[in-house]
């Protein structure tokens, strides 16, 4: 939805309109795997599809007041999340929620571990304070969307491979039950058969597994889901959203 | 545009006004407007009641544009019809309104038949009669009234809506809602001063309202004087007034806040 034509204005005779910013919001996740896999190439992609996603946001009429995009990290020694091109440090007392139009991302870097349960959770507990905050400022909201990135497994603060990720099954069952958001977990690269049981777990409906590195594909799926929303548009609706996109056709745009 | 004019040069004590137009996500996607207003004045000249009806067209449901239009004119018959000129006492009105709320839906269900989720849709009415207002919604439409003035500036009252489903914005209650009897919201009010009745859908919620606590807590009352403005004072040219309306509706500010589809219907004392 991109501004295709000239601003249109508000006419003179009702310029004495005041107007708050009471758009109703949508915070949305981006919780994505910088773990030492991603190095060269994929990480490359990564930062260009972000860059590019951010460009259509900031021209995306309805999107940009409406969107607030966080981003969570997974690599090197843990779980980052950040404010736009910022990394927050742990516990910070601001939110990490950054309206669309003015979202700028950040250069990630691939390295260390694969901490995902400790992300996922992250995400979800910054999703929870957000929406407080929402209600706390009178603002409305839309169901918040969080989309999980990976190409690898979840390990320890070492390296190694674990099964704490298990734990998260029954929270994250029950969360997305009571509908406290939609979860995207999207397998890229070599994903391993494990990689993509743990997605499997995760997101039931909403998992894939990509060929490649398609990350400009997957953010226009959440920019599509995100206007779905908006529409108050019926479950059918995101599963054919996902279930084409998962064929890498961009069921979007038909 | 799904409507444009409906200044009523004929009769009743009311100058009614409405306009829809379609928001910029439905422009882009091809997608009809899908809100609906309509008015009608019914019952004798000398004691005549005004019925007003917006209704907002379920997004995701294929003929819900066509479902908005048959509930706005199916209210303005029915409320219509049961409307007594007379105050009937505050119970009979809410009864009566019920009542009318009643036949809206039964003629709905049987119109659309088996497909009647595909035009589902949200109602909100407001019966003017001359001693009393009577107000019913079903969905996140809502009611803006004019009534008095405080240190020279007219005084806008919203009526309260009816209770969301969810603690999400994009869900609400239809007229095809199995019980959307039980959400119905309805109200009398019995104030003279009244000169002022607006009525919308959401796409103008967050921009007609000022909110508190997630939930609209009064009118914007730079709005509300603005519009009532251009009522009270109509150009020479209806058809300029109209461009002007949907231009404010359609700009960019207003679709930053909302992308849906936009309806105001007003009326004011002749």
């Amino acid at each position: 939805m991109r501004r295709d034509r000239p601003f249109r204005d508000v006419p003179v005779e009702y310029a004495d309109i005041e107007i708050e910013n009471n758009a109703q919001r949508m915070p949305l996740v981006l919780c994505l795997d910088t773990s030492s896999s991603m190095a060269g190439a994929p990480i490359r992609a990564l930062n260009d599809a972000l860059q590019g996603w951010t460009h259509e946001l900031h021209d995306d009429v309805s999107l940009g007041y409406s969107v607030e995009v966080a981003l969570v990290t997974f690599g090197g020694q843990g779980v980052n999340a950040w404010q736009g091109p910022h990394a927050l440090p742990p516990n910070a007392p601001v939110s990490p929620f950054v309206p669309a139009h003015m979202f700028q991302p950040p250069r990630l870097a691939a390295s260390g571990v694969t901490l995902m349960t400790e992300a996922l959770e992250l995400s979800m507990r910054i999703v929870a304070a957000r929406k407080t905050e929402l209600r706390r400022s009178g603002l409305q909201y839309y169901r918040p969307q969080i989309c999980l990135v990976t190409d690898g497994q979840p390990t320890d603060a070492t390296g190694h491979l674990t099964d704490a990720w298990r734990r998260l099954i029954p929270v994250l069952a029950d969360e997305q039950h009571a509908r406290r958001f939609r979860l995207y977990a999207i397998g890229v690269g070599g994903i391993s058969e494990l990689g993509e049981e743990v997605l499997r777990a995760f997101a039931p409906k909403f998992n894939a597994r990509l060929q490649g590195f398609p990350f400009r594909e997957l953010l226009q799926m959440m920019s599509a889901s995100a206007n779905a929303e908006q529409k108050g548009a019926g479950d059918e609706v995101f599963e054919k959203i996902f279930s084409q996109f998962k064929t890498q056709r961009p069921a979007w745009e038909a | 545009m799904s409507a444009v004019s409906g200044r009523d040069g004929r009769r009743g004590p009311w100058r009614v006004h409405g306009l829809s137009v379609e928001g910029y996500r439905h422009l882009r996607g091809g997608v009809p407007c899908q809100d609906a207003w309509h008015f009608a004045v019914t019952g004798p000249a000398r004691d005549p009641v005004t019925v007003l009806a917006v209704a907002d067209g379920a997004g995701s449901r294929p003929c819900s544009d066509k479902g908005a239009e048959l509930a706005a004119r199916l209210a303005t018959t029915h409320f219509g019809r049961r409307a007594t000129p007379a105050f009937p006492g505050a119970d009979a009105v809410h009864d009566q309104l019920r009542a009318a709320f009643h036949d809206v839906r039964e003629a709905f269900l049987r119109q659309t038949g088996d497909d009647a989720d595909d035009y589902a849709t949200t109602l909100t009415v407001v019966v003017l009669a001359s001693t009393w207002v009577g107000h019913l919604s079903v969905g996140d439409g809502f009611v803006v009234l004019r009534a008095g003035v405080e240190d020279g500036q007219p005084q806008f009252h919203l009526l309260p809506q009816a209770d969301a489903p969810s603690e999400y914005s994009n869900e609400t209650v239809f007229i095809t809602t199995a019980n959307a009897e039980s959400w119905l919201r309805t109200a009398c009010v019995r104030d003279y001063a009244i000169d002022g009745v607006l009525l919308s859908t959401d796409g103008l919620a967050q921009i007609a309202l000022s909110w508190r606590d997630g939930r609209p807590d009064r009118p914007n009352e730079s709005f509300a004087a603005a519009v009532f403005r251009s009522i009270d004072n109509p150009g020479h040219d209806p058809a300029g007034d109209d461009a002007a309306l949907a231009e404010l509706l359609r700009s960019d500010r207003f679709t930053a806040i909302n992308a849906d589809d936009k309806t105001l219907l007003r009326a004011v004392r002749r």
